[in-house]
């Protein structure tokens, strides 16, 4: 009764094959996200590749620039690379990272394709921490190694998760539904208090916006440290209890019978996952749909099983982010668009198109 | 696996749910937990299952203390198979059925494993689940499912299985599919079967022994024919019963009665003669409509005495496969002279019950009016070599009122007898 290898959609799995399969979709990935670093670092307005506004480099002087101290070259190009393009990429990889896979364990916890990782109240929370910094004269938004904004955005953003999360948890029991709920109800608050701020902002309106929308541009070597630090162990984390979230999305009481403490998956989800965006949205901004869409697209691709999916879907969000703010950096060079822009101009119409595919297929079954 | 629960209770805040219930489930035993809604019987299925915070009372596995039994043991000595179970993500039914070795992974970093892979394999070939192994569990039918999720709860290597009502949403060939599925398993691998069952008569059919909840407290335990008799289901769920044996599995049958309160009586009666079951439905829908109502002559193990006597009708014995004695016949015509008409049944006329059909002759020949009820043709119920036929024509052709179903049948009574 084994299938041959053409028959395996209508009968049995073939196991050495379904994990060959899942190694070579791993290893592709990772494949992909080193030439993506490679060709994204390359490509810009001073680069090899790109709209050359205002300088158009070649490859000889790009990698020399990059990896050779002196050469007959002015020596700003190596700061280019070194200072502002490179940790600007890497920052893009590791936000891209920590979105998409925050988005897959808010997915599972939340037993819902449709959860992101803004739903606890991240983002609105770290809105109000960003736009008070402005306001109160840190008006250093947009300038490189002001750390003041990403720490009170930080700060204000898990202490948001914290209130809804209380209003989620009853009786140590977490109620996800109600958290949800929570997660609209002070979103939409603090909603209001940030339209509040920017009436009164003046001077700092266009900054305020642009950081609303999502901006790479703030890149520096310490953003990128933080994010990576955060993303890693939370990364880490995540799959380590891939196993246990797929249990959950059974119901709590199957994944109670598996051995798995739903409550305390729960709550180590949410706090790895806030975590991991307050860090992420700190420096960075509110980029929407890429903890949305990347996991539900991948999930398409390779299954539900997260021993694969948060591998995978990490991945594939940190390829998305580089190219979307490469694109971001590019397009109407040398002004650059808000990389949130970009995301939900490519997300929506793709969501909207996956909805559709999938709502079909499921109906005709 | 041996289950002990001893002095169990249980309370949701001030409500207390379980009532010092004890019970004992012995190793390969099927058991049922019955009881209404609301009577505590998955509370009890889930304090055998530790899923709810320490109860009062203690439940013993082989022997030992539930509570404080690592998650990961009491996840290989149960395997939980819920009502129903649906995701809106797209996990293949063999992602589902892998999930039932996360109790056997060394650490939390260890994938699936070739000795996984078998497990699965195995456990969905022996659930007749492996051809839809690659298929998205969402798209199963409901009976495809609840099969998937046994190959789960199989690939969990349990010693026990934990059901709750596992087909209530299945139609009923899926919930004789399921069942029977279960029962195999009981049966040929030896797993004891907790089970919270619905139906009565599914729970009679399967179970080795039922243990009956209401209100908290274990009203009964004991074999299906002894848990299940119309007494103690009238206490329990109040509702009226009546308990047959299936004739082909020996297992207790239970039947509801009408609730509906039958229409008031107007004390005109009628006295039917059938037999062989053909006078269940004339018995029920004469009485309904008022009539005081007789019958006669039945054996005793005749399925139309036992209507009758669920009825509450007054019917002349005899005893089991005799043919009908003189007493029994003198009997039968006392009764028609008290009523006003009598019915005959399309039931099967054999040599022992020849003389009922003498009986509504003599009816007929007394003035009484005689309603005869033959859907069919009359050598249909012959079984006589064509005597029975004959009688049957002659009652019409002197003055029986034919009808061709029971409703005409009703009609006719209602007009004057004269």
């Amino acid at each position: 009764m084994h299938p041959g290898k053409g028959e395996a959609e209508s009968a049995g799995v073939d196991f050495p094959r379904l994990m060959r399969r899942r190694f070579v979709w791993l290893v592709s990935l990772a494949a992909g996200l080193a030439a993506s670093v490679i060709a994204a670092v390359l490509v810009g307005t001073l680069g090899p590749i790109g709209p050359g506004i205002p300088e158009y480099i070649s490859f000889r002087e790009a990698v020399g620039a990059i990896f050779l101290q002196e050469g007959d070259w002015p020596s700003y190009f190596s700061d280019v690379f070194w200072d502002v393009r490179i940790p600007r990429v890497l920052l893009a990889a590791a936000v891209g990272a920590s979105l998409a896979c925050a988005g897959t364990a808010m997915q599972a916890v939340f037993r819902n394709p449709m959860a992101d990782p803004y739903i606890v109240g991240v983002s609105s929370g770290a809105s109000v921490g960003a736009v008070v910094a402005g306001l109160m004269g840190f008006a250093t938004i947009a300038v490189i190694g002001a750390l003041i904004t990403p720490a009170l955005a930080f700060t204000t953003a898990l202490l948001t998760v914290f209130v809804v999360y209380s209003l989620g948890v009853v009786g140590g029991k977490v109620y996800v539904n109600t958290l949800l709920l929570s997660g609209v109800a002070v979103a939409a608050f603090l909603g209001a208090v940030v339209s509040v701020l920017i009436y009164f902002a003046g001077q700092q309106y266009h900054r305020i916006i642009f950081w609303l929308l999502g901006s790479l541009s703030l890149a520096s070597w310490s953003a990128f440290a933080v994010v990576a630090i955060a993303a890693a162990i939370g990364i880490v984390l995540v799959f380590i209890s891939s196993r246990d979230l797929n249990a959950l999305l059974l119901g709590e009481e199957t994944a109670h019978n598996l051995g798995v403490d739903p409550e305390g998956l729960k709550t180590l989800m949410l706090v790895v996952a806030a975590v991991m965006t307050a860090a992420a949205v700190a420096f960075t901004g509110v980029i929407g749909f890429v903890g949305l869409i990347i996991p539900h697209m991948v999930r398409l691709v390779v299954g539900a099983d997260h021993r694969i999916l948060v591998p995978a879907a990490t991945m594939s969000g940190a390829i998305f982010l580089i190219w979307a703010d490469t694109a971001a950096r590019t397009i109407i060079a040398p002004t650059e668009l808000p990389v949130g822009i970009i995301t939900a101009l490519c997300g929506g119409p793709f969501f909207l198109y996956l909805l559709r595919r999938n709502r079909l297929a499921g109906e005709d079954r | 696996m041996r289950l002990e629960v001893k002095n169990l209770s249980y309370s949701f805040g001030d409500k207390k749910v379980l009532k010092d219930v004890s019970f004992d489930v012995r190793p390969g035993e099927f058991m049922g937990l019955m009881g209404p809604n609301g009577s505590g019987k998955t509370t009890l299925l889930r304090c055998i299952m530790n899923y709810l915070g320490p109860p009062e009372g203690s439940i013993l596995i082989d022997g030992q203390e539930l509570q404080g039994c690592p998650p990961e043991k009491l996840a290989r000595t149960f395997a939980v198979v819920p009502q129903s179970s649906s995701t809106d993500f797209t996990f293949s039914a063999y992602d589902i059925v892998m999930m039932g070795r996360i109790p056997h992974r060394a650490s939390k970093f260890a994938g699936p494993s070739r000795e996984d892979a078998d497990a699965v394999r195995s456990a969905m070939e022996r659930t007749r689940t492996w051809t839809m192994a690659s298929r998205p569990f969402f798209a199963l039918s409901g009976g495809e499912r609840q099969r998937v999720i046994i190959a789960r709860a199989v690939a969990q290597q349990p010693e026990a299985f934990l059901l709750d009502e596992p087909t209530v949403y299945l139609d009923i060939n899926g919930q004789l599919e399921v069942m029977d599925l279960i029962r195999s398993l009981n049966e040929e691998e030896g797993l004891t079967v907790i089970a919270v069952l619905h139906d009565v008569n599914v729970a009679a059919r399967y179970c080795d022994r039922i243990a009956l909840l209401s209100n908290g407290r274990l009203e009964a335990i004991g074999p299906p024919a002894d848990v299940l008799t119309p007494e103690v289901i009238q206490s329990v769920y109040g509702v009226e019963v009546a308990v047959r044996k299936d004739p082909f599995t020996d297992a207790v049958y239970v039947m509801p009665r009408s609730t509906v309160a039958p229409a008031p009586r107007h004390g005109r009666r009628v006295h039917v003669l059938c037999g062989g079951g053909a006078g269940g439905p004339v018995l029920k829908a004469i009485a309904d409509a008022g009539y005081g109502v007789s019958t006669g002559v039945l054996n005793v193990l005749d399925s139309d005495f036992e209507n009758a006597s669920d009825l509450h009708i007054p019917a002349v014995p005899e005893v089991p496969f005799a043919a009908v004695s003189d007493a029994a016949h003198e009997e039968n015509l006392r009764l028609i002279r008290e009523s006003e008409t009598v019915v005959v049944s399309p039931f099967p006329v054999g040599p022992g019950n020849f003389r009922n059909l003498e009986a509504a002759e003599h009816a007929l020949r007394s003035g009484k009016r005689v309603i005869v009820l033959m859907p069919g043709d009359p050598s249909s119920v012959d079984f006589v070599g064509g005597r029975a036929a004959e009688a049957i024509k002659g009652l019409i052709r002197s003055g029986a009122i034919e009808v061709k179903s029971l409703d005409e049948a009703l009609k006719r009574l209602q007009g004057p007898s004269g």
